[in-house]
């Protein structure tokens, strides 16, 4: 997260809303936010659903794990990331700079 | 020595096979191209925001991390 806060202008440019999403409860994630200066939206996914969804629960031990998907503005998955690298907001911000690119 | 040689390389697939099974992270199942599924979750502020919201307006970065207070 603090990695996005820091390229935040880099992926304002590029016309693209930051949100973080976690099963912390929005109480939880305001003392993160505060925390770490995140100014981008932390939601909370207090019932897991979102993340059921998008297949990054992990069932038994019932949290979320890193993952970073990239939607279009017409609500398409442009760019998926699992795992470690997911931490790394470069392969995002690639991902959203060549959808500037797109008329 | 030819079935030898297929004996070890068949082991080594299983162990390929077992190995990479065996710490499950979760993977999605949605796919580059498929429709984000919409939700409906509460900000900091206790707003809901819903990713259709952007629909038409902006790129989305959904960032899903494990728990606050962990590093990234």
């Amino acid at each position: 997260m603090k990695a996005y806060q820091a390229d935040i202008a880099k992926f304002e440019e590029s016309d693209t809303q930051i949100l973080g999403i976690s099963v912390d409860s929005p109480y939880a994630n305001k003392r993160f936010a505060e925390d770490l200066g995140v100014t981008f939206p932390l939601l909370s996914d207090f019932k897991r659903k979102a993340s059921k969804d998008y297949g990054v629960l992990n069932e038994e031990q019932g949290f979320a794990t890193r993952a970073t998907f990239v939607v279009d503005k017409e609500g398409i998955i442009k760019h998926i990331e699992q795992g470690n690298t997911a931490i790394d907001p470069n392969g995002a911000y690639q991902a959203c700079s060549m959808l500037k690119k797109k008329p | 020595m030819v079935k030898k040689a297929f004996g070890a390389a068949l082991l080594f697939v299983l162990a390929s096979v077992a190995l990479a099974q065996q710490p499950a992270p979760p993977r999605t199942h949605l796919k580059l191209g498929d429709t984000a599924p919409d939700f409906a979750l509460r900000d900091t502020a206790g707003k809901e925001v819903k990713l259709s919201d952007f629909r038409g307006k902006k790129n989305v970065i959904l960032a899903f991390y494990v728990f606050a207070f962990t590093g990234g």
